[in-house]
């Protein structure tokens, strides 16, 4: 059997086993051991790629073009591992906080009976559509595993039905389903246009078409359809209000990797299957210079804990998609770097957010819990220097990176995205001060001593090593980077992997 | 049908949209409804273009329409299915709860200090024994916040 398939199979078969097992403990260490095997898969899959390779399974032996095939290159290798030690990090995490209340005051009845009525088995099948979009190198195979990404997420979304969940939920999924009838239209419109649907033959016949209109069009409507999963100015309003309605741990992983798998598909479309649209291209940069600037401005008008940080979550959006559409190899490997550091960053953020919310409510008014809570602090700390970008950590370096390349590149465009990416940093900074002074710092008003739940402050302080780890090991990461960038640029590993060239000739009329 | 289909089509896919903007929830769902139809209708014409000889195994005369569109269409059905009996639940628990299936009069409802948890029968809690009582509430409240 080939290791490509494993990724997604396991959490299949881990969530299809947590739907029966009715003891909570009992689902607690099924889900655990599920998700610890997946990451192992996805190490399996991802070391390789790390060396250049690009790993290729033929679904059913079915050859290129005709079948469904599953590619890893270094792009997926590098976004899988990363979501899957995300995952684990989740389940540890959603194990323990659905045992107590949500937040101070709240009732743990409810989480308690999301987990009876499978959170856990929801957020298997959630790892699943998200390794699944990572690892399918068909267009249509990606909708598929957006479609069971988005019902998990549906259904973590909704599961407790709460009136800001129901409302939330609702804007969520219409959003969610429109957008969905795009892709699927997108699609076929492909099919009927290009004659194909594997990704690599769809490059290699985009090529050979020619600059036409209908496919600039197509990959518009392509555009669009990723830029609003991935939250992108103007198409992400109904991000910051939704991602902080479900239990922690799963907003903590909504905010952390779904964004980040729009952003996965937009890398993808532009690289491989309709690159060289240099106006859409040119489109999408300016639009991330607007999206940073939209989610400071929202972080530092929140005063909630977690919709601050969703809005600081569009923020790092907007430094991936204006790293990954510069136009040029720097930009791409700066954005990748600083795609890892945002993903950790956000599941830092989201994590201390969620403990704070369990000491003090939903506000982040409250004054003076540094001296009570001195290690919440320093997660804190570090996790606001990592987001504004500050050394030592790893957000120094990403988006120095990133504005480097922003500046080598040239262009009035480059130069006022890069404007709007430093404004952005001290937008953040103050949104994130502003928080350190009125939770953290300060005459204490009335600090209340609550017990965290041992697992969630463990898998809090492992997030935070990792992204300490991240800043440790910039280099050895970084180079990697470039070295996925430099895959990235062109795809013709990816091209010949996937299109073995001595594959049956073609029937039919193409 | 070559000038048929695609008015069908765009008919749908604008009616979809003109009731998905509208304010009530039932006509939202009908509306993404609609646009799913639309869209399907829009791939089916994407296959029919171009005509094909017989598939590989088959020697049958000729010319057939492009069967990968037609798969497509399934499983675009069968998923949008799926959504939209999750969509009609959604909003009959959204009205059960807030009483109105009015859009904005729903945004514009206030979060409650507490969950609120809804019975359909207070006296029997639907909830299993295993999970915890309707008195298991951590102490404290949570003041006032923007």
């Amino acid at each position: 059997m080939n290791v490509l398939v494993l990724p997604v199979l396991l959490p299949l078969l881990g969530g299809s086993v947590l739907l029966v097992v009715r003891r909570s403990a009992a689902r607690r260490g099924v889900a655990t051991a599920f998700a610890t095997a997946t990451l192992l898969a996805s190490l399996a899959v991802a070391l390789p790629t790390f060396r250049g390779q690009v790993l290729v399974a033929q679904m059913a032996s079915w050859a290129a073009p005709f079948g469904i095939s599953l590619v890893a290159d270094g792009l997926s290798g590098m976004l899988l591992l990363g979501s899957n030690v995300l995952a684990l990090l989740t389940v540890v995490f959603a194990g323990s906080s659905l045992q107590h209340a949500p937040v101070r005051g709240g009732s743990a009845l409810l989480n308690r009976a999301r987990d009876a009525f499978g959170a856990q088995a929801l957020l298997q099948f959630l790892f699943m559509g998200v390794n699944m979009s990572f690892l399918t190198g068909d267009l249509f195979n990606l909708f598929v595993a957006f479609e069971v990404m988005l019902v998990a997420s549906y259904g973590l979304l909704l599961l407790g039905g709460e009136l800001p969940q129901l409302r939330e939920g609702l804007r969520y999924v219409v959003i969610n389903l429109v957008a969905s009838s795009l892709f699927v239209a997108a699609a076929g419109m492909v099919y009927g246009l290009i004659g194909s649907l594997n990704m690599a033959d769809i490059a290699e016949r985009v090529a050979a078409h020619g600059a036409d209109v209908r496919i600039t069009l197509l990959a518009a409507l392509l555009a669009l359809v990723f830029a609003t999963k991935a939250a992108v100015f103007p198409l992400g309003f109904w991000l910051p209000n939704s991602y902080p309605v479900p239990p922690a741990a799963v907003s903590a992983y909504f905010a952390a990797v779904l964004t980040k798998v729009g952003v996965y598909a937009l890398i993808r479309t532009f690289t491989l299957m309709f690159a060289g649209q240099g106006a859409l291209v040119a489109v999408l940069l300016a639009l991330a210079g607007v999206t940073m600037l939209a989610g400071a401005l929202g972080s530092v008008a929140r005063r909630r804990w977690r919709h601050a940080m969703a809005f600081a979550n569009v923020a790092s959006i907007g430094y991936l998609v204006a790293g990954a559409f510069a136009g040029t190899r720097a930009g791409m490997a700066a954005a990748l770097y600083y795609l890892l550091n945002s993903v950790i960053v956000i599941f830092v953020l989201f994590l201390v957010a969620a403990l704070a919310e369990r000491i003090a409510g939903r506000s982040y008014r409250r004054h003076g819990h540094l001296g009570a809570y001195p290690w919440l602090g320093a997660g804190f700390f570090v996790g606001a220097l990592a987001l504004t970008g500050l050394p030592p950590t790893s957000g120094f370096v990403g988006k120095f990176a990133l504005l480097q390349a922003l500046l080598a590149a040239g262009g009035p465009l480059h130069a006022g995205v890069a404007v709007a990416a430093v404004v952005t940093g001290l937008l953040l900074l103050y949104a994130v001060m502003r928080i350190w002074r009125e939770f953290f710092w300060g005459e204490a008003d009335a600090v209340h001593r609550v017990a965290i739940p041992r697992g969630m402050s463990a898998v809090t302080a492992a997030a935070v090593v990792l992204l300490l780890a991240l800043a440790l090991f910039a280099g050895p990461i970084y180079r990697l980077s470039e070295r996925v960038a430099g895959q990235l640029d062109g795809n013709a590993a990816y091209r010949a992997a996937v299109l073995v060239p001595d594959a049956p000739p073609r029937e039919g009329a193409h | 049908m070559e000038l048929l289909l695609p008015l069908v089509a765009s008919l749908l896919i604008g009616a979809g949209v003109f009731l998905v903007l509208s304010r009530a929830l039932i006509r939202l769902i009908l509306g993404v409804a609609f646009i799913s139809y639309g869209v399907n209708i829009a791939i089916l014409l994407a296959g029919e273009g171009e005509r094909h000889d017989a598939p590989p195994l088959l020697q049958l005369p000729g010319p057939h329409n492009d069967p990968l569109p037609q798969a497509l269409i399934l499983t675009a059905i069968v998923i949008s299915f799926a959504t939209t009996a999750l969509l009609l639940v959604l909003a009959l628990r959204a009205y059960q709860v807030t009483g109105t299936d009015h859009v904005q009069e729903l945004a514009d409802r206030p979060d409650p200090a507490r969950p609120v948890v809804v019975y359909a029968d207070p006296e029997y809690p639907s909830v299993s024994p295993e999970i915890g009582t309707a008195n298991d509430v951590d102490a404290g409240g949570e003041g006032a916040d923007t």
